[in-house]
C-alpha cells in the first residue's frame, strides 16, 4: 500500500510515536519502505531515522492474523495527517 | 567561605579559559570496559539489564501519571520516552553486545546509544535530527538506574557551570552540554585519557589530574579554569578577574585565526606545498579529521579491532571499519598501517608467553610474517577496502628489505586471489615502509627498492636509537626528538626518498608538536601526520614560514653538538618567531610535553 506523508512537518517524533504505538497493538509484521529502505513499524527510532519530510513516498506491507487491521489503521493515521496540518 | 585568588595546579588537559561558579559532582557514573568472562556472569548482567529497564519503564509511567492536565505536553514526551525504552534499537542491541561481545551492561547500552547517535546524525531534517536529545535523556535514565544512580547529573543544573568531579567517564563527558558546561576539573585522568580527548575535541576547556579538587573547590564558588596551563584559581579578585578577561580574549583571537586557516592547503609562505595528514585508530575519528582540515590520513592504525574482543576479527568486520574509512575521506588518501603488536597482547586463542622484552620482541611485521593467516586477512580486507578511495598500505617495524620481499609477496599472493575471484582492489595500491628501527635508518637506500614510499616512525625510532624507555621516570628525561642522532636520522631517511624518488612522511608524535615544525619541513619532510587536533595549528605555522627560512634553521640545529643545545636553540628561535607558541599554540595541539 502506497502512503504519503502529507503534514508539514513530516514523520517527526508525535507521528512516529502514533504509528509505532498503532504497529505494536496488532498481531501482525508491519513494515515501512522508503527507497529501499525497509523498517519495521514498530520501531519508533528506525522510523523516524528514515527522515520523511513532507511529501515523501512509503510503500506499507503487512503479514500475519491482524495484517489488514493493523495496516488500515495505519493508514487512517496518514490520511489524518496524524491530526496535525 | 573560601581565601581569595587560592591557586590549584592540575594538568592542562583541554584548552580555553573559562570563569564560572563550580558544580561539584561527589560521585561519577562510570562507564567500565569490564568484560564477562562466564556464560554465567552473561546470563546475570543480561537480568541485571532487564532488571534496570524495568526500573526506569516504572519510574516513567509514575512520572507521566503524576503530570498534572494543564502540562499535557509533557506527557506526550514521557510517552515517547516509554516507547524508545523498549525500543528495538536499543534494547535489543544492548542485550547482543553484552551476549556476543561479552560487554558490561553500561558499555554496551553505551554503544547501542552512540551507534543510534551515529544513524542520527546522517538524517537530513534538523527537526527529527534533534529527537536523539530524547533517546538521549532515556540513555541516562537507564544507565541511572544501572549504575544505581539517578540518571541525569549533568543536566540538572540550568545556569552554566565549571563542573567538578573525581572523576567522569567518556560517555559522561560526551553528553556535557556546551550551553551548561563552562568546563571541567577533573581528580583523576591525565593528558592523553579518553575524557581529555573528548574534552578537546568537543573544545570544552578542561584541567585533570587535580588531586584534590572536590574537596578543595566548593559547589557555588566561583574559579577560573585555565585549560592552557592546568590552573585553576578559587575565587579570583578584581585584579585576577581582569587578567583573565585580558588572555581569555587574546586566546580567543588566536584560536579563530587558526581554525579559519585550517581548511587551507599547508602552503609555505615562498609556495612549497606540504601535507598535513591524521592519525586515527577508529572510522569515527574520520569527522574529527575533517573538522581539523587533514588533507589525508596519514596513520590508520589497525588494532583496535584486534584487542577489543576475544576472537580475532573477520575479515568481513575488518573490511567494513577500512571501506568507512576510506570512503569517507575519498577522495584523500588514507594510509593503513597494518597490525602493529605483540603476539603476547593477543586476548584471542592465540597462546603466546609474556615477553621479558616487548619492544624487541615478536611484534608487527615479525608477528604477521610468522602467523600469516592472520595477516592475510588483514591484507584482503585493507585491499577490498582500496577499492573505495585512495588507499596505501605501509607495514611497521621494517629492519631489512627480506621483510619488505616477504610481505609483498604476501600482498601479491592475495592481491592474485582477489583477481581470481573477481573481487575489485586497487591493482596500484603504493605499499611503504615503516622507518622505526635503526637498522632502517642505515638501509634506507635499500629499502627505497622495495617501497613505495617511507613514513618515519618517530615514537619507535626514537626510543630504539636512543635506547630509552620514556614510560621508565628514570630516563623519560633523555627521549629527546630533537637529539641530535634524530634529527640527522630523519635527513637520511629524507635524503634517501629523494634519491629514490619516494616520499617521505612522519607519522609519530613529534609531527603534532608546533615547535618541530620548522625542523621537519627544513628537514625536507614534506608530509606529516598527527593528532586531528594538532592540525591547525600546524598549518598555521607551515604557512607562516618559508621553506628557505627552514633550511636554514634546520642547518643551524644540525650544527649544534648536543641536544640540550638543540632545544635552547628551537625555545630561542621559536619563541621570536612565533611568540604564542608556548602560551596557545602548543596547549591547542594538546602538545605540552616540555
Amino acid at each position: 500500500m502506497e502512503l504519503w506523508v502529507e503534514n508539514r512537518l513530516g514523520l517527526h517524533a508525535r507521528p512516529v510515536a502514533k504509528i509505532a504505538s498503532a504497529a505494536q497493538q496488532f498481531d501482525a509484521e508491519i513494515t515501512l519502505e522508503k527507497d529501499g529502505l525497509v523498517v519495521n513499524a514498530r520501531d519508533l527510532l528506525a522510523v523516524l531515522a528514515l527522515d520523511c519530510p513532507q511529501g515523501t513516498r512509503l510503500v506499507l506491507r503487512a503479514r500475519g492474523p491482524q495484517a489488514r487491521e493493523g495496516a488500515g489503521n495505519i493508514a487512517a493515521l496518514f490520511a489524518r495527517k496524524f491530526g496535525e496540518s | 567561605m573560601t581565601d581569595k585568588n587560592r591557586t590549584l595546579q592540575g594538568i592542562a588537559a583541554s584548552p580555553g579559559i573559562v570563569m564560572g561558579p563550580a558544580l561539584v559532582l561527589t560521585q561519577g557514573a562510570q562507564v567500565s570496559s569490564r568484560m564477562l568472562y562466564s556464560p554465567q556472569e552473561v546470563a546475570e548482567e543480561l537480568e541485571r539489564f532487564s532488571r534496570a529497564v524495568d526500573q526506569t519503564e516504572e519510574e516513567m509511567t509514575r512520572l507521566k501519571n503524576e503530570i498534572a492536565e494543564d502540562l499535557k505536553e509533557h506527557a506526550h514526551i514521557l510517552e515517547l520516552h516509554l516507547l524508545i525504552l523498549r525500543d528495538r534499537m536499543l534494547l535489543e542491541e544492548t542485550q547482543r553486545l553484552i551476549h556476543e561481545q561479552n560487554y558490561n551492561a553500561e558499555r554496551a547500552l553505551q554503544q547501542a546509544f552512540l551507534k543510534i547517535k551515529e544513524l542520527f546524525q546522517r538524517i537530513g531534517d534538523k527537526h527529527i535530527r534533534g529527537r536523539i536529545q530524547d533517546v538521549e535523556t532515556v540513555y541516562y535514565r537507564l544507565l541511572g538506574h544501572l549504575t544505581g544512580q539517578i540518571g541525569g547529573r549533568l543536566l540538572s543544573s540550568s545556569e552554566p557551570v565549571i563542573v567538578v568531579a573525581r572523576d567522569l567517564s567518556p560517555a559522561e563527558t560526551t553528553q556535557m552540554d556546551k550551553a551548561r558546561v563552562l568546563g571541567f576539573i577533573t581528580e583523576r585522568g591525565g593528558k592523553t585519557s579518553h575524557t581529555a580527548i573528548i574534552a578537546h575535541s568537543l573544545e570544552i576547556p578542561a584541567v585533570v589530574g587535580l588531586d584534590s579538587a572536590t574537596l578543595e573547590i566548593e559547589s557555588g564558588d566561583l574559579i577560573i579554569l585555565n585549560g592552557l596551563t592546568g590552573q585553576v584559581t578559587l575565587n579570583p579578585d578584581e585584579e585576577a578577574i581582569w587578567a583573565y578577561r585580558t588572555t581569555r580574549n587574546e586566546f580567543e583571537i588566536f584560536k579563530a585565526e587558526v581554525s579559519l586557516g585550517s581548511a587551507l592547503p599547508a602552503v609555505t609562505s615562498d609556495g612549497h606545498t606540504n601535507r598535513v595528514l591524521a592519525n586515527i585508530e577508529q572510522p569515527e575519528e574520520v569527522s574529527l579529521a575533517h573538522d581539523y582540515g587533514a588533507d589525508g590520513i596519514g596513520l590508520y592504525r589497525t588494532e583496535f579491532l584486534y584487542l577489543r574482543q576475544r576472537q580475532l576479527p573477520t575479515e568481513e568486520e575488518l573490511f567494513q571499519d577500512y571501506r568507512q574509512v576510506v570512503a569517507a575521506m575519498a577522495p584523500r588518501e588514507v594510509t593503513i598501517r597494518t597490525l602493529d603488536i605483540g603476539g603476547d597482547k593477543f586476548l584471542s586463542p592465540l597462546e603466546y608467553a609474556p615477553e621479558m622484552n616487548p619492544a624487541l620482541g615478536l611484534r608487527a611485521i615479525r608477528f604477521c610474517l610468522k602467523e600469516q593467516k592472520i595477516f592475510r586477512t588483514q591484507l584482503k580486507a585493507i585491499l577490498r577496502a582500496s577499492a573505495y578511495g585512495r588507499v596505501r598500505v605501509m607495514f611497521p617495524l621494517i629492519s631489512s628489505p627480506r621483510e619488505m620481499q616477504e610481505a609483498r609477496q604476501l600482498l601479491e599472493a592475495v592481491q592474485e586471489e582477489l583477481r581470481q575471484g573477481k573481487v575489485p582492489f586497487d591493482p596500484k595500491l603504493p605499499v611503504g615502509a615503516m622507518i622505526e628501527v635503526p637498522a632502517a635508518v642505515t638501509l634506507a637506500e635499500l629499502l627505497a627498492g622495495y617501497a613505495d614510499f617511507f613514513s618515519i616512525g618517530t615514537n619507535d625510532l626514537i626510543q630504539y636509537a636512543l635506547a630509552i624507555d620514556r614510560v621508565n621516570k628514570q630516563v623519560a628525561d633523555m627521549y629527546q626528538p630533537l637529539h641530535p642522532a634524530v634529527m640527522r636520522m630523519i635527513r637520511d631517511v629524507v635524503q634517501a626518498g629523494l634519491k629514490a624518488d619516494i616520499p617521505v612522511a612522519i607519522c609519530g608524535e613529534m609531527a603534532g608538536d608546533p615547535l618541530n615544525i620548522p625542523i621537519l619541513l627544513g628537514l625536507g619532510v614534506k608530509e606529516l601526520s598527527m593528532n586531528p587536533m594538532a592540525i591547525p595549528v600546524v598549518k598555521r605555522i607551515i604557512r607562516m614560514t618559508s621553506l628557505r627560512e627552514a633550511t636554514e634553521f634546520a642547518r643551524q640545529a644540525l650544527s649544534k653538538a648536543t641536544e640540550v643545545e638543540v632545544n635552547d636553540y628551537v625555545t630561542r628561535k621559536m619563541n621570536d618567531r612565533f611568540p604564542e607558541i608556548f602560551r596557545f599554540g602548543r596547549p591547542l595541539a594538546n602538545n605540552l610535553a616540555p
